[in-house]
């Protein structure tokens, strides 16, 4: 099999793309943003709920697309929860400079993150859309 | 068969592309063309030969050079005539794209021809650039669009479409061959179109290079396709229109090369086809058409459109026999093209699989996004076929999908 379809599809990816974590809506939000890839027609809609301590306390997705976007959006909130938004827009630099192929620029996610298992992307330039359409989706909820 | 495969392997050392490698190993299978074609040596030579020795404006000046670009873009017109059998070069306008042909047509014929309330026929399988213009008239002007059918089978459903005529029908805008189901238009539709008095455009854009194009026998009022689906060069488009319409319709954009007499209260406006062709034309890129045109002729319409049945024929039975695969639309009326899809795998993972064996197919909406939601799907697959694909190479790619599903599902 080919490297760089292995490097892509691991096994973290597959099983997120299939059975994706904290899929649904949140029960209770006070932000939320809808994405949309208008090339391929993958969409993502996200809800949030941020407490006054800038914690994300709730974080859900929900949409269709392929096992990359679906995958990243699962990935994502899993690592977001939790977490203050400042992290958040750190991990979101950070993100998209990995799957574009800016491995030296990291400052947070390492070998380590689950985040990583998406390094694959950067050899395919057309998929870096897929795999950043929930992280711009996240971004413009904290527009809001 | 076989002669048709000896012609067919001389045509693919006419174009360049397909001995690259993809990934550095693999051989290149093209299966894009529906999204572009690849392009003949003898097409990029020309382009090339054009700049280097008779480039200039055109239909401007009185030296050499702006005679020899003019002579070769106005023999390009002449080809593009008698490719799609039209009554006068007067009737074939170039544009940039098929894209701004269609814009055209909507803009100009509404100005001439409709108001407030009057309708417009469109089907649920047509490419954006055939919604969109129409889309901004119903926007601005409040026209009315309705939307013809579309059977299981991928075509457009005929008594549905004759249903939705009234006498505030103006014009239809259909596909004449569906980019997603590869299906050619039911003749019928144009003669009800007549019967009703309702203009017909035609988007040919994927039938160009593909069927016998004659748009006398089709009995439209305007047929647009564009160069870089026709083995020529992007940024060129055509449209055909009667004669008489495009008289009557105003001019579409103003500027230079369109006029006749300009003062500074007034303007008239230049004959056809200069009344519709504004500012600098796309002068190398119709030259460049126009040599497309030749190289498809010298080819010849019929063995072209013979090799891609067989492909399509053969590609389709192979395919079928996949029990994880689904095909839209059926065998029957099909022309070059199939879109499909795997159970439960999302076309980007199938067109990724590929693009690492060195196959090139589209994945996406393929800029149908109605057509897709009626489909009750987010995306499909599409293979399309040129001139220079091989029964070889459809084999490699049944090999390459049953390795794609071997590798999702497991």
């Amino acid at each position: 099999m080919n490297e760089l379809l292995k490097e892509l599809y691991q096994e973290i990816i597959l099983d997120h793309g299939k059975e994706p974590r904290n899929f649904g809506e949140c029960e209770i939000h006070n932000k939320s943003a809808h994405g949309h890839n208008p090339l391929c027609g993958d969409k993502v809609s996200l809800t949030l709920f941020v407490d006054d301590d800038d914690i994300i306390k709730d974080i859900k997705f929900s949409g269709e697309g392929c096992a990359i976007s679906v995958a990243s959006a699962s990935l994502m909130t899993e690592k977001l929860k939790g977490k203050k938004l400042s992290f958040a827009e750190d991990m979101f630099k950070d993100f998209t400079d990995l799957v574009k192929g800016s491995e030296e620029s990291l400052s947070i996610i390492d070998e380590d993150d689950s985040l990583y298992a998406l390094k694959g992307v950067k050899d395919f330039p057309m998929r870096v859309k897929c795999a950043t359409l929930a992280w711009h989706t996240f971004k413009n909820a904290l527009k809001e | 068969m076989n002669k048709d495969k000896t012609l067919h392997k001389d045509i693919r050392k006419d174009f360049p592309i397909l001995s690259k490698k993809i990934l550095k190993t693999k051989d290149l299978v093209y299966f894009d063309t529906a999204a572009s074609a690849q392009k003949p040596q003898v097409v990029i030579d020309e382009l090339n030969q054009f700049y280097e020795s008779h480039y200039s404006n055109v239909s401007r000046g009185v030296h050499t050079l702006s005679v020899e670009s003019t002579l070769r873009y106005e023999d390009a017109r002449k080809k593009v005539q008698n490719f799609i059998n039209a009554k006068s070069e007067n009737e074939i306008i170039f544009t940039k794209s098929a894209t701004e042909s269609i814009n055209l047509v909507a803009q100009t014929f509404y100005d001439k021809y409709m108001s407030a309330g009057d309708e417009i026929i469109l089907s649920l399988m047509e490419h954006h650039s055939n919604l969109i213009p129409w889309y901004f008239l119903r926007d601005k002007y409040g026209v009315v669009i309705k939307f013809a059918n579309i059977t299981e089978s991928g075509e457009i459903d005929v008594n549905h479409f004759e249903s939705l005529i009234t006498p505030k029908t103006k014009i239809a805008a259909l596909t004449h061959l569906s980019n997603v189901y590869g299906s050619k238009i039911d003749e019928k539709v144009s003669s009800i179109c007549k019967r009703n008095n309702v203009a017909i455009l035609l988007d040919g854009c994927q039938s160009a290079a593909h069927l016998k194009i004659d748009v006398q026998k089709l009995e439209c009022d305007f047929f647009v396709f564009s160069g870089h689906k026709t083995y020529g060069p992007s940024g060129i488009g055509v449209l055909y229109g009667k004669e008489n319409l495009l008289n009557e319709m105003p001019p579409y954009q103003g500027g230079g090369g369109m006029i006749g007499e300009v003062t500074t209260n007034k303007v008239s406006f230049a004959e056809l086809p200069a009344k519709y062709e504004a500012g600098t034309p796309a002068i190398a890129e119709a030259h460049g058409l126009g040599i497309a045109i030749d190289y498809m002729n010298n080819i010849g319409i019929e063995n072209i459109i013979n090799h891609e049945e067989e492909l399509t024929k053969y590609a389709y039975e192979k395919i079928s026999e996949l029990d994880f695969v689904k095909i839209y639309g059926d065998g029957d009326n099909r022309n070059s093209i199939i879109s499909f899809n795997i159970e439960n795998i999302h076309s980007h993972e199938v067109s990724s699989f590929l693009d690492v064996e060195g196959i090139a197919v589209r994945a996406g909406h393929h800029c149908c996004q109605p057509l897709m939601k009626h489909l009750g799907v987010n995306s499909t697959s599409r293979l399309s076929f040129g001139m220079y694909n091989t029964i070889e190479e459809v084999d490699i790619f049944i090999n390459a999908l049953i390795k794609c599903k071997e590798f999702f599902i497991k």
